[in-house]
């Protein structure tokens, strides 16, 4: 019997986990979530961070990246509570003025 | 220089290219897998370090399947850490270096294969750096005995 993981048995659950951590550290300015099959069929969620312009500078962005992340996995623990490998994308907002794409909304 | 730093070198040289305009998607694509096999190969030739015969390491290298070893860096990314403070370190080392595996990997899947999605460089440069630090952390743990397990576990032996 296949067991689906939490995090897609109970949606509405993570996602009021998840609105609950707000507010977010400084330099996000919008955050999505997706739930959606990796290339082996294994759900898994995939976090579509933009951030502001000044946060995602190359010079301070991987700091900037890893203070979310830490944040995100130490506050949900999407392994853990929800069984669902977590994947996080970055972009600018000047990037997705640019860009458009509606994972990051 | 080693493979391996060859590939992140070329990968961020990739995501400079056209700069300051938006980048070409296909050099991001590029850039995303050079990092994946920055790891990978860095891993799989450790891997065949271990074996007595040197005309076969190269060889060896290439019996390794990306699904496996997802699977496997799935378990230990996912796995307890010890108490004892510095197997500790080892372990934090290694798990960051199994779930950068996997996330990596997802990513080079992506890249490779789904031409739906649009890259940034901002992802792009901050992958490439997750890779680098992947590298170190396994620089730092390499010859110890979960680190070495973790190389035989990679072929999916169990």
């Amino acid at each position: 019997m296949t067991v689906l993981p939490r995090g897609v048995a109970q949606p509405a659950e993570l996602k009021k986990q998840l609105d609950a951590l707000a507010p977010f550290p400084p330099g996000v300015a919008n955050l999505r979530y997706t739930i959606e099959d990796d290339w082996t069929g294994e759900p898994v969620i995939f976090f579509w961070i933009t951030l502001t312009d000044e946060a995602s500078d190359f010079a301070v962005l991987h700091q900037t990246a890893q203070r979310i992340t830490n944040f995100i996995e130490e506050g949900l623990d999407p392994v853990g509570k929800w069984d669902l490998f977590p994947h996080f994308s970055f972009r600018s907002q000047s990037e997705q003025a640019q860009l458009q794409g509606k994972d990051f909304g | 220089m080693a493979y391996h730093d060859d590939l992140i070198e070329h990968a961020f040289f990739l995501t400079k290219l056209n700069m300051p305009n938006i980048p070409n998607q296909v050099d991001l694509r590029r850039a995303i897998s050079a990092a994946y096999y920055a790891l990978f190969h860095l891993l799989t030739t450790e891997a065949a370090q271990n074996w007595k015969h040197q005309s076969h390491r190269i060889r060896f290298a290439r019996m390794f399947d990306h699904g496996r070893m997802k699977a496997c860096s799935s378990k230990v990314s996912a796995g307890p850490l010890p108490n004892d403070p510095a197997e500790k370190l080892v372990a934090t080392d290694l798990k960051l270096v199994a779930k950068l595996l996997v996330s990596l990997q997802s990513d080079r899947h992506s890249a490779d294969y789904d031409n739906s999605r649009i890259w940034s460089r901002t992802d792009v440069h901050e992958t490439i750096t997750l890779a680098q630090n992947a590298i170190t952390a396994w620089m730092a743990i390499r010859e110890k005995g979960i680190a070495q397990d973790y190389l035989f576990d990679l072929m999916g032996t169990r």
